[in-house]
């Protein structure tokens, strides 16, 4: 039982630890639409 | 017989030796690196095309070069290039920490008077993002902002200047001036292509700025970051080979005017830091040199980036040719 509380402690200290990572990286805008594509053609664009 | 010569056979320059060797126009190289063993376990690879030397700059450069490459860490690529200068033989460095560009841009007169070019920031950020940069530019009437981001780094050089990069002072360009920021600050999530997706990256202390204002003068702002956690960068590292440096990647975001339409474009490198920095380094060298296995012509003299010596098409065909391939973003970003 106390290592199954162990366990639980540890991710949901991971999943805060997670949560703020992310929370810190500011000013990106996650791409909603479209994708990468390679440059080709004989201008690169 | 047309000889380069390369200072500095680490990460980098290793892999740009390489490269070079594979270039039209190059027959012979000289490889030159304080460690003589690495030199010599280098040359072996190569083959009898690549001849170790012993020489430092204090000595004149030996005779006959066509160019001249230097893959070493910040601050010592300065009198190579003086050397280079006096013998009237085009230089190309990869060193990026701001230090090193700076003293490479201050040769600008003398390599004017000279009538050569002398590329500072010679790697992927600055060097194939100032090229990116110029791409986009080119579809564009004017432009505005330019923001540069880089996770990874090629060899222990290139990491030492990564992690002081992220501390002390950063200069920002900022309507049209130097603003003074903390390095390591004004943290941004920036998506690069796949597979590295997104990262969190901050403010770097970095020559990619200088070289940029300095091919892009009416630019309006600018910045540069880099994977701004150490505990990033190190998990960055611990995951991914270390064989040929690691994987990284480039993003550039440029801001511009077409007509009355505002337009951004987003382009990115996703490539083995080591091999993609060696690869630029070798193609700018042979450009500057004007051999047949360059990329089109050098567009001005003196000492600058590759965002204003070299043509862009040119270049990034040169580059794809020999593996390292440019991504641009098609699509909208959420409100």
């Amino acid at each position: 039982m106390k290592a199954v509380r162990r366990v639980l402690m540890l991710l949901t200290l991971a999943g805060i630890a997670a949560w703020v990572a992310r929370l810190r990286g500011r000013g990106g805008v996650p791409p909603s639409g479209g994708g990468w594509r390679e440059l080709r053609g004989p201008d690169y664009r | 017989v047309t000889s380069v010569l390369v200072v500095g056979v680490g990460a980098v320059g290793g892999r740009c030796a390489r490269q070079l060797i594979e270039s039209e126009g190059v027959e012979h190289i000289l490889l030159c690196d304080r460690d003589g063993e690495r030199a010599a376990s280098v040359a072996q690879a190569m083959g009898p095309a690549a001849e170790v030397v012993e020489w430092s700059p204090a000595q004149a450069l030996p005779r006959d070069l066509a160019a001249v490459t230097c893959a070493l860490p910040g601050g010592l690529d300065r009198a190579v290039a003086e050397r280079a200068l006096e013998a009237g033989v085009p230089c190309a460095s990869s060193a990026d920490d701001p230090t090193s560009v700076s003293a490479l841009l201050d040769l600008d007169d003398a390599a004017r008077e000279a009538g050569l070019a002398l590329a500072a920031g010679c790697a992927l950020a600055p060097g194939l993002a100032d090229v990116l940069v110029r791409h986009a530019a080119g579809g564009l009437d004017d432009v505005i902002e330019v923001h540069v981001a880089r996770v990874g780094g090629a060899g222990a050089a290139c990491a030492a200047s990564l992690a002081a990069s992220v501390s002390g002072d950063a200069r920002e360009w900022r309507d049209r001036a130097w603003v003074h920021e903390r390095a390591g600050s004004g943290h941004r999530l920036v998506w690069f292509p796949p597979p590295v997706g997104s990262f969190d990256c901050a403010r770097a202390n970095t020559g990619q700025l200088a070289l940029l204002v300095d091919a892009f003068p009416d630019l309006e702002r600018a910045s540069a970051r880099v994977a701004a956690r150490r505990w990033q960068r190190a998990a960055w590292r611990a995951t991914r080979s270390r064989g040929e440096g690691g994987y990284g990647a480039v993003w550039v975001e440029v801001r511009g005017r077409r007509g009355d339409a505002r337009e951004v474009t987003v382009l990115g490198v996703v490539d083995r830091m080591a091999v993609a920095a060696g690869t630029v380094l070798a193609v700018a060298t042979v450009t500057l040199a004007g051999l047949a296995g360059g990329a089109g012509r050098v567009t001005t003299t003196g000492a600058h980036g590759l965002g204003a010596l070299v043509e862009p098409v040119p270049f990034l065909a040169e580059l794809a040719r020999r593996g390292v391939r440019v991504a641009v973003f098609d699509g909208s970003a959420a409100a």
